[in-house]
């Protein structure tokens, strides 16, 4: 295996592409991802926060602490992880870190991994999805995800703009890939609109450093219009109309637990925003 | 005079009888109360080494030509390999070594859980060996795969071929007199210890003497284990372990690792390290067995419990011991009608390793439970219903010391608090207070023996073979030795952790260290001060001359005391007690619970260092809590094979999960347990707190939990349950 | 095999070893530094913390290859108040988590020297204590310039 740095995007060709490396490393040694060659990019991708245009490459721990950034952002940055991986951990490389599902992170021939089954709806699911959770039952582990989802960010790479959102897809027969970046493309920044409020509610089982049991984003933007997106309750960060979204849920057998909680933090999310 | 003396010893509620040689008089008791040097805090001896990184543990040793070994662990829940190809793992670079089935101890033919060890391999590097397994080649022929306990109960699949059964009074007369029966299933789940160095040994042969460096918790028994596995004199096994990174119980044997590595070490004719990765301590190192138990208790409208009865399965896995889950029922109240049937069901899941008090914290959850669940029907306190329910005897056996009525007396102003704290309740957030007691073993046994080394320098030296794993050993030790001869604790120097350099030290649990080798340690700088005091008289030196002008004039000559751990007291019940009270927040909307207040008080006997002891119950209040909130192990139901197997899926609290915890011991010397007078304490602090957060739980919400750990799946069955229940019209439990 | 700079409490290290090498490896295989433990190797416990920089990571999952700073371990800290301030405390067991727990512990001090409880609790909430040590080491914290 071989490591490159290149300085610009025009010296990227082919690899994958590491920056914090918390998700990358781990996934490499578990034999669950490949690579002849790691492209750094921290020379590449703009860190930082400047006048509403945030860095991808900017870590969760400085996001933490950045005074003009929403407060969903900041919330979801700060609840997110340990400080250890919140100093390491990239917003880019957070917003494309794959499920926690233990059937997938385990090897098991799953959809996702390119095979015919969804071992979790079978077995053992009870931290998994109650949306969208027909093919794939995995649930997505992004806070700062679903936060960007609800604050409307506009996503920027080497190669396109679009709304972060379009980042995400559901997997499916022809395509298993939860993410849209193609082959070589790099994100790079993340835009912000002005909102007026916003906010991140998280349910773990422990205090600190765990991943999203439910999390809640709701931010009202300039318009008046409220916008909310959840973690862990799909394969993707999961955008939803209002409360009323719940009733429609598909849960599993041992996911229904899910549902009281998501429908509690979004109460209070909305009550949050005023 | 050698007196030779059979004598009963008790290890996790396990009993045997032992013959052991008395040499020395009995020394008399210290008084109660902090002395010069005993019952003082005192800052850990090998504290500075390991908060700086410099202490050594198996995992930091590295031998000159060592080779790393990697396992072969069954995919499969149950499989025969039936034809093993360990030939392509030799062409890889780097493999010195391979060996299959029935070429170590603990390398079988048949896999009865995914992750039992099959073949190993020693290369250059361990990711060299990982290779070399992964090329192996194996035929599995699959078998029946069995995960249910009560199906496996059902078809009489046990680990012990009869279920264990108790019983005492007339049961079902009792039950049906009863003016109150209540009834109820508690399940708990399957823990790991997770200790976070992992289970490793590295062996090293020289000449016919086998070299075990190994993380352990008994060094003692690890040599003799390897010896007879060998088939090698007791003698050619040194066993080496001076600092370890965690057990609770996991530790206590030398499995499979350390026979590879053995193993691959003679074949090599190099050290061998066989390590297990983290992945390997969360599938094959052990665990705290699931548990269901059936359970009913019947009880007179005064509050006189009269009847309790309990059909307890344990998930001991493929192999293991049947705890003793019963055991509380069986000892903790005055109760005349008990019968118990315990089943130990074999599965094709990993085998149980004791953990803090096997069985026992499972009991007492659900026991402590239950008879909260009878408090509440009966309209009475639980405090005082606990305190009519008093056990003066164990069925019928005096004990040897139980204050358990003292630590109930502290335990009162805690639970006072209980009408402020759900005061304190509003909309979203409602507080309670549970409490729960605990009972438990502690007293140790003979043997373990200890030398006391002076020099003319005054300084004196503490040998034993004995291992610390962390609870401070060392330093309770040279305090036992310093307060004896009447030196500052900093003249006083512990060796430990080499069998080839000290004589026999007993396990380290069971909560055994302390009451096993503190007097052993005692005895030893006994014999030495009245060598020393020999001396004094012959050089007609006045009384309270000082130690080290005594030994002044002896140049290179020694003192040698030696010391031995004297028999248990007869006739009698050693046992632990305490009572934990608890004050919980729910968050009703969200089934979140915050453990926020732990009064933890202890009957352990005399407490050599209160600064120690207080670690103690804060880390097994700690866990406890992981235990009850957010640490599970789980199975894919169709294949068996375990999921959690990583830290981020098995969790365990962090600092952020610490509630307020106050420490209280009754600190009353047990006149009759040895000359110390001391009792364990590793494990009581984790026996009552997950009942006392349930029960804390029920009085915060009314909501009866009857599963660990309580998950926000179980905290909202529960609440979704009771408000059911209020909804029919039936009182939620206040 | 590919060459790497590493400064080590203020040492420079010149070492070969193959991209994918982690950190902690480096530190206790190559250098002897074995006072950084590897507990998870995964990044999931805490136990291997260094500071790159003054800043706390993972170094398990670091690769040594790509490292931009300079690396400060337990070792570099063995006279830091906080040792004394820990052993006092009694915020060690086994000892096994304690060298992360201290280099997480001298971060935050650096950045804000009387932490409060709140403060301290989230800081090193990426420590995993299997002997449940936190109050002490809690305490440990609290009282480092006593």
């Amino acid at each position: 295996m071989e490591l490159l740095r290149p300085s610009s995007v025009a010296e990227i060709d082919g690899g994958v592409f590491v920056h914090g490396g918390t998700e990358v490393v781990p996934l490499l040694r578990e034999g669950l991802l490949e690579a002849e060659r790691l492209v750094d990019v921290r020379g590449i991708v703009p860190r930082g926060v400047r006048d509403g245009v945030i860095g991808a490459g900017t870590t969760l721990a400085e996001l933490e602490a950045e005074p003009g950034i929403p407060d969903a952002l900041r919330e979801a940055s700060r609840l997110g992880a340990s400080p250890q991986l919140r100093n390491m951990g990239s917003l880019g490389g957070n917003l494309l870190q794959e499920t926690r599902c233990w059937y997938w992170r385990l090897g098991y021939d799953c959809r996702l991994h390119g095979g015919d089954r969804c071992h979790a709806r079978e077995g053992e699911h009870r931290e998994h999805a109650i949306f969208a959770n027909g093919f794939c039952a995995s649930a997505h582990p992004s806070d700062v995800a679903a936060a960007l989802v609800a604050l409307g960010a506009l996503l920027r790479t080497n190669r396109r703009e679009f709304p972060v959102e379009e980042l995400y897809r559901l997997p499916d027969e022809g395509n298993r890939s939860t993410t849209t970046l193609e082959d070589g493309e790099l994100l790079l920044e993340v835009e912000l609109p002005q909102v007026q409020a916003s906010t991140y509610l998280k349910a773990m089982d422990r205090k600190r450093w765990a991943f999203p049991q439910v999390g809640v984003a709701a931010a009202r933007h300039a318009d008046g219009s409220t916008r909310i997106a959840l973690a862990g309750v799909a394969p993707i960060p999961w955008r939803i109309d209002g409360i009323d979204a719940l009733d429609s849920v598909t849960p599993l057998p041992r996911t229904e637990w899910k549902v009281p909680l998501a429908r509690a933090l979004v109460h209070r999310a909305l009550s949050a925003l005023g | 005079m050698a007196r030779l003396i059979r004598t009963e010893k008790e290890v996790e509620g396990r009993f045997e009888e032992v013959w052991i040689v008395v040499e020395e008089d009995p020394l008399e008791q210290w008084p109660e109360g902090p002395l010069a040097v005993v019952g003082r805090p005192a800052a850990r001896q090998d504290g500075p080494l390991r908060v700086r990184g410099e202490a050594r543990y198996t995992a930091d040793l590295k031998l000159l030509g060592m080779l790393h070994a990697a396992v072969l662990r069954s995919p499969h829940a149950h499989a025969r390999a039936q034809r093993i190809d360990l030939g392509p793992a030799f062409e890889l670079p780097g493999v010195r070594a391979a060996i299959g089935p029935g070429e170590a101890h603990g390398l079988e033919e048949e896999a009865g859980f995914a992750g039992a060890a099959v073949a190993a391999v020693a290369a250059d590097t361990f990711a060299q060996a990982r290779a070399g397994v992964e090329a192996i080649e194996v035929e599995w022929e699959e078998l029946e795969v069995v995960l249910d306990p009560d199906d496996a109960v059902k078809r009489g699949l046990l680990t012990d071929l009869e279920p264990r059964r108790y019983e005492r009074g007339d049961i079902e007369r009792a039950l049906a007199e009863a003016d109150v029966v209540v009834e109820a299933t508690y399940r708990t789940q399957t823990v790991l210890h997770n200790s976070l160095e992992t289970h490793q040994a590295v062996c090293e042969w020289q000449g016919d003497v086998l070299h075990v460096y190994i993380s352990t918790q008994y060094i003692w028994g690890i040599r003799q284990a390897v010896a007879d596995t060998l088939g090698l004199p007791e003698d050619k096994v040194r066993v080496v372990c001076e600092f370890m990174g965690g057990g609770f119980g996991s530790k206590n044997s030398p499995d499979e690792y350390t026979y590879i590595a053995a193993e691959l070490a003679k074949r090599t004719g190099r050290p061998v390290r066989c390590a297990l990765t983290r992945r390997e301590e969360h599938t094959s190192a052990g665990n705290r067995n699931a548990t269901i138990q059936r359970l009913r208790a019947g009880a007179r409208s005064d509050g006189t419990i009269v009847a309790l009865d309990g059909e307890f399965t344990n998930s001991v896995g493929w192999s293991g011991w049947n705890a003793s889950t019963e055991g509380p029922m069986r000892m903790l109240y005055d109760c005349e009608n008990v019968r118990t049937v315990t089943y130990g069901a074999q599965l094709n899941t990993p085998p149980m390793k004791a953990f803090r008090a096997p069985g026992f914290v499972e009991g007492t959850f659900g026991l402590e439970c239950l008879v909260d669940e009878v408090a509440a029907r009966l309209d009475v306190d639980p405090l005082e219903l606990r305190r009519r329910n008093y056990a003066n005897s164990n069925e019928g056996t005096p004990f040897s010391s139980k204050n358990l009525e003292d630590c109930y007396r502290r335990a009162e102003p805690h639970w006072e608090r209980r009408h402020e704290v759900r005061a304190s309740s509003d909309a979203t957030w409602k507080r309670g207070v549970g409490m729960a007691s605990q009972i438990w073993y502690g007293g140790g046994g003979p043997p373990s023996y200890a030398w006391v080394r002076l020099g003319s320098d005054g300084r004196a030296t503490v040998i034993t073979a004995m291992q610390d794993i962390g609870t401070g050993t060392r330093t309770a030790m040279a305090q036992i030795a310093a307060e004896e001869l009447g030196l500052p604790l900093e003249h006083v120097d512990v060796v430990l952790g080499d069998s080839a350099r000290g004589p026999y030290a007993s396990i380290s649990a069971g909560s055994s260290t302390l009451p096993s080798m503190g007097p052993a340690v005692r005895a030893a700088a006994a014999d030495a001060r009245e060598q020393v005091e020999d001396i004094a008289e012959q050089r007609g030196l006045a009384k309270g001359t000082p130690l080290e002008e005594i030994v002044g004039v002896l140049e290179e000559s020694q003192i040698l005391g030696k010391g031995a751990r004297g028999p248990n007291p007869t006739g009698m019940s050693v046992l632990t007690f305490g009572v934990h009270v608890v004050e919980v927040a729910v968050d009703v909307e969200t089934g979140e619970i915050v453990v926020e207040r732990v009064a933890a008080i202890h009957d352990v006997g005399r407490i050599v260092n209160p600064l120690g002891a207080s670690s103690q119950v804060e880390g097994g209040v700690i866990q406890g809590i992981g235990h009850t909130l957010s640490e599970q192990r789980l199975l894919d139901p169709e294949t068996g094979r375990i999921l959690t197997t990583s830290l981020d899926a098995y969790r365990m609290p962090t600092i952020a999960d610490v509630p307020e915890i106050i420490c209280e011991f009754v600190d009353r010397p047990d006149e009759h347990l040895t000359n110390l007078g001391s009792k364990g304490l590793g494990e009581p602090p984790i026996v009552p707190i997950a009942a006392a957060i349930a029960n804390a739980v029920r009085d915060a919400t009314g909501a009866d939990v009857h599963e660990l750990p309580i998950s926000r799946e179980e905290m909202l069955r529960a609440l979704e349950a009771a408000k059911q229940k209020e909804k029919r019209g039936a009182p939620a439990a206040v | 095999m590919s060459e790497l700079r590493l400064t080590v409490n203020g040492g420079e290290h010149v070492l070969d070893a193959p991209v994918g090498t982690s950190l902690a490896h480096v530190l206790r295989e190559e250098l002897g530094l074995t006072g950084t433990k590897i507990a998870c190797n995964e990044g999931h416990c805490g136990a291997c913390t260094v500071q790159v920089d003054g800043v706390p990571r993972l170094s398990c999952i670091t690769l040594a290859h790509a490292i931009d700073g300079e690396v400060t371990t337990i070792e570099g800290l063995r006279d830091h108040p906080l040792v004394d301030a820990f052993v006092r405390a009694d915020a060690v067991q086994c000892g096994f988590c304690t060298p992360g727990q201290v280099v997480s512990a001298a971060a935050l001090v650096a950045a804000n020297p009387q932490p409060t409880q709140e403060e301290i609790r989230h800081a090193m909430a990426g420590n995993i204590c299997r002997c449940g040590t936190y109050p002490k080491i809690e305490e440990a914290i609290l009282s480092w310039q006593d």
